[in-house]
Order: C-alpha cells, then structure tokens, then sequence
C-alpha cells in the first residue's frame, strides 16, 4: 500500500572494507550493497518553518532554524532543529522522514535497522582485533570518502545528532480521510 | 515575561548543570539544549585554535553571556542567511530570516522571465548592514537555470563605518568560497562595492564631510556624470517607530543591537507611533534620481506595509504595488489584498506578517509581469 507513494533511488553501495579484504561473492554481510535510500516525493510533503507568533523582522532576533515536514499521504510529521542552517535542517529532516517510511514499509529490512545491525556487528568483531589493527583499517576505510555522494554525509551527520536525543522529533498525526 | 516553572528548572539541571541559566533566554529546554550544543562546539572549536586543552572555562564563560541575554549569533560570531553562513559582530544589525525570504523571492521574480531584460542588472542596496541583502541576493540570483551570462552590477551604502567594514569581510569570505573560474557571477560578487553615505542627506545639503549623500557616492564610484541607472533599489533601513521601540521590540533587541539600525534618527515632527517612516520617502526620491524601475523595501507590518503603499500610489508611475508577507512564495488562507485610503486595491502575497513592499514601473514591466 504504502509502496505506492513511494519511488526507490538506485543502490549506492558503501565501498566498505574494500581496501581490507577485495569483494568476492561470498563476502560477509558488510560486503553486499545497502538496500536503496527511499526517495520522498516534493508535492507529498507539507514544510513548515517554527517559529513563535509575534512581529518579527527587526523588533525580534529568533534563533529558530527548525523545520517541519509532513507526509500527507501517511500523515507521519518529522520535525529538525539540530544544526543552525535552515538548509541543512531540511535536507535532515527529509532524510529522516525516508527513514521512518522505510521502516514502516519493511521493518527490519529497512535500509536503517540493517545498517544498525551490520554497525553492531562489525563494532563486536572490531573489538576482538588489536587496537592498531583496527585504527589502521579505519583510516583506509577513510580514503573512500571523498568519493562519497553527498546524501551520506548528511545520513552521517544524522547519525552523530542521534546521539542527542532531543534534536529530532516525531509524531504521527493519521491524516484525516 | 512569565517566570518559568521549578519543575522546568529541575529537569533542564538534570540533564546538564549550563541549561537552566540559559533557560530564560531560550524559554523551552529544545532550544536550550540546542544552543548549549553549539556553545559547547563554539568553545571546543576556539579552544583548538588558541591551543587550549581545557575549553570548560570559556564555554561558562559563553552560557554566561547567553544567559544575560546576548543574542547567540553575537556569540559565535555568525548567522545563516538563506544558504550563507555570514560573520556577525556587536555593533552590526544581525540579519533576520524574513529578509532572506524576501530576497530569495525577488531573485526568483527576476530571473522569471529573460526575454527583454537587460543583460546588465544594476542594483543598489541603502542600509547594506553586514552586506547580507547583496551577498544573498548575488547567490540566489545565479542558482537560478539561465543567468549565467547576466552581470551584476551592485553596491551596498551605509552610514555605519562598522558595519562596512564586516560587509567586506562577509564579501571576501564569500569570494573564496566561489570556484577559480572567472564567470559573470564571480566577476560580478569581485566587482561588489560598499560604500560609505548618508540616505538621508538630500543633494541640497551636499556634505562636504563624511558620511556624503548616496547619488554624491554613487558618482565618485563610477566617475560619471548623470549617474548611471539603478534598475532595483532594495532596502531594509531602520523602521521601528521610536514607540514600538519602546512597547513590541523584543529585551534583547534593544540591549544587544544598534539602535542606529532599528529606529530612525533625526525624527521629524511625526508623531512617535509613526516615526519609524521616516525612510521610505527619500528611498523614493532617490528611486527617481537613480531611475529605478524595481524597488524592494523591508516594513515592519502591514500598517506600514499600507503606508508605504501609499506613499507608490501617490506616486502614480509605479506600474505594480505588492505588499509581500514574511514567506513570499508560500499560499495561506489570509487575505490576499488590502484596500488603502484612496481605495485602490493591493495584492498582498505569501504567509505570515506583512514584511515587505515590492513594485515596478517602466521598461521593468515587460518582462516582470
Ligand atoms: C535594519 S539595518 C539593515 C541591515 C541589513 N541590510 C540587513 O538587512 O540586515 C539598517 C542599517 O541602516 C544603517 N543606517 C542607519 N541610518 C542610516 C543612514 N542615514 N544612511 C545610511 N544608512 C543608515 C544602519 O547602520 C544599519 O546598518
């Protein structure tokens, strides 16, 4: 049902350990390409900018930079005010917003919970190498960034405000029929 | 302002000892942790540049300052405009996103149409402040598909030597962010002037000293003789009358920020609730002079919107009269017109509060509409 407003972008596979360990078939887990990121539809989606009631323009100083953004189709609200730029508040709050349609679409074969599952995976392995071992693998595993599409480093950045609990918020409000 | 709950206190204390000083400037513990968080990554930042191991001390330091109600972007020194991440300093207007809006929305009602308008746009900007107006509308301007060959002429004019001189620092920052490569856009952000003058110094009382009047700047700019056109004029000049000053401008507004910026000076006899129109008349006499076909001035509200308003319709060349609200390009239920005093009727655009007066008159009204 929810597939319908739904359009998947092609997989862009993280190169992952590729310097490590050259890809072979039968890699493990971390090897096979990430399920797509879930692209949203523009005209499916309400922004909203928060800010307080009140003059405005030069008799107040808001330092409000919050975005809201509604899915009308499901009614799912997301709301972001981790960074100070407005812009990058919209890209994030898109970002999560896919998130939570993915999820609810498939559950733990979104993009999301496997990459949860493969960090947890790989964190639980990494720690029985040595210390020298895993830093130097995670500075060649560095070298593949800059060759990143730009949507990563925004799901990055996502993953660091995770960290903050209060900077994101959901809610679901059903979208009246 | 009502006084915040202890409960508030109690909570905001329990998830870090800096968020309940900083809770009456934020007033929500959302906006307090989310500024805490940038103070916090402010005083790592600053402490790696000065070689500081310990940044604990100045980050107190800077809740302190937050807490007596120094605005944020004071503190770290910047404020995103639009896309732009520009330098803020005590002293300087800091800029508002109301203004970006409009600004954005004017690029976009430019770059509409080409066919007829000129392949040289030249465009003023009275009371530049930071430089933001020209800086932003420069960038919207070329974000937009078949500008690329279009120059920008524009210069920015303010009476506060501060307030230049951190315009061309804004300026410089932006010129190298921009690629190597020579185009019409990074000629045209180069070729960038602010300059110092008074708006409201007539030519009649032509100046010997500094500050002089605008039309006297603009001519020692070019060394021409008349002036060159301006076709946009933009302005967002001081226009809190000096009693809104007093009742509706927010504590740290008026604690923090230039007065210079925020309320005109040198009020004339007008009475204190409508002070604050004191620029709008002689940004419409320099229109002419400058032979301005395009002009954008920021309001305060759609009262002032209505007066200025006026003032066009008065004036009978202007082709069009808008009054734009805070989100120019966003649909709301609002009403979607006003009627002034001589009955004439003005579309009024987008959501929120009335923010700001756009019109066009002459060859402009060709390809605007
Ligand atoms: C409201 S601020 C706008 C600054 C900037 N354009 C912005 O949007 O943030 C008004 C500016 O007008 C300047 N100003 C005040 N009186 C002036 C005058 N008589 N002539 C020129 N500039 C003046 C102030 O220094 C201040 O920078």
């Amino acid at each position: 049902m929810l597939r319908r407003f739904l359009i998947h972008q092609r997989a862009i596979a993280k190169p992952g350990l590729r310097h490590v360990r050259p890809f072979t078939t039968c890699g493990t887990l971390q090897e096979k390409p990430l399920p797509p990121r879930l692209k949203l539809v523009e005209t499916e989606l309400e922004e909203s900018f928060l800010k307080g009631s009140g003059p405005g323009g030069q008799k107040i100083n808001k330092t409000s930079s919050a975005v809201q953004l509604k899915h009308v189709p499901t009614g799912i609200v997301v709301k972001s005010q981790e960074t100070r730029s407005r812009q990058q508040n919209r890209k994030l709050a898109r970002l999560i917003l896919a998130e939570k349609l993915d999820h609810m679409e498939k559950g733990n074969e979104s993009r999301t919970s496997i990459k949860t599952e493969r960090a947890r995976v790989k964190k639980a392995s990494a720690s029985k190498k040595t210390r020298r071992k895993y830093k130097k693998l995670a500075e060649e595993d560095g070298k593949d960034d800059a060759s990143q599409e730009s949507a990563d480093e925004v799901e990055s950045e996502l993953n660091d405000a995770r960290s903050s609990p209060t900077a994101f918020e959901t809610q679901n409000e059903p979208s009246k029929p | 302002m009502p006084r915040l709950a202890p409960s508030l206190l109690r909570q905001a204390r329990a998830i870090d000892v800096l968020l309940p000083p900083l809770l009456p400037a934020c007033r929500d513990l959302r906006s307090a942790e989310n500024e805490l968080r940038w103070l916090k990554d402010h005083a790592i930042k600053t402490g790696r540049q000065c070689g500081l191991a310990h940044s604990d001390a100045s980050l107190k330091r800077l809740v302190a300052r937050r807490a007596r109600g120094e605005p944020i972007q004071y503190i770290l020194g910047t404020e995103y405009f639009g896309d732009l991440e520009l330098k803020c300093q005590p002293g300087v207007l800091i800029p508002r996103q109301e203004t970006a809006a409009s600004v954005t929305h004017l690029a976009q009602q430019l770059s509409k149409k080409r066919k007829g308008r000129p392949s040289d746009l030249h465009i003023l900007d009275l009371c530049s402040g930071s430089g933001c107006i020209p800086l932003l509308f420069h960038h919207e301007f070329y974000a937009q598909p078949g500008n690329e060959h279009c120059k920008l002429h524009m210069v920015g004019a303010d009476i506060s030597v501060q307030a230049l001189e951190l315009a061309r620092r804004n300026q410089k920052s932006q010129i190298a962010a921009q690629s190597k490569r020579v185009t019409a856009q990074t000629t045209s952000l180069a070729a960038m002037r602010f300059l110092h003058a008074d708006v409201l110094l007539s030519e009649a009382a032509n100046a010997i000293h500094a500050p002089i009047g605008v039309v006297e700047a603009l001519q020692q700019l070019t060394n021409t003789r008349p002036t060159p056109a301006y076709e946009v004029l933009i302005s967002n000049p001081p226009y809190i009358s000096s009693q809104a000053f007093r009742t509706t401008t927010a504590r740290s507004v008026r604690n923090f920020e230039p007065k210079l910026a925020l309320v005109p000076d040198n009020p004339s006899s007008a009475p204190s609730a409508l002070d604050g129109d004191v620029f709008y008349p002689r940004l419409l006499a320099l229109a002419d002079q400058l032979r301005t076909e395009i002009i954008l001035f920021e309001v305060a509200d759609i009262d002032q919107a209505q007066r200025v308003a006026t003032l066009l319709a008065r004036q009978s060349t202007w082709r069009t009269v808008e009054i734009w609200r805070d989100e120019p390009g966003a649909t709301s239920d609002e009403a979607d017109h006003v009627l002034l005093d001589g009955g004439e009727s003005v579309p009024v655009r987008g959501a929120g509060n009335g923010r700001s007066v756009f019109a066009y008159r002459g060859a402009a009204a060709a390809w605007l509409q």
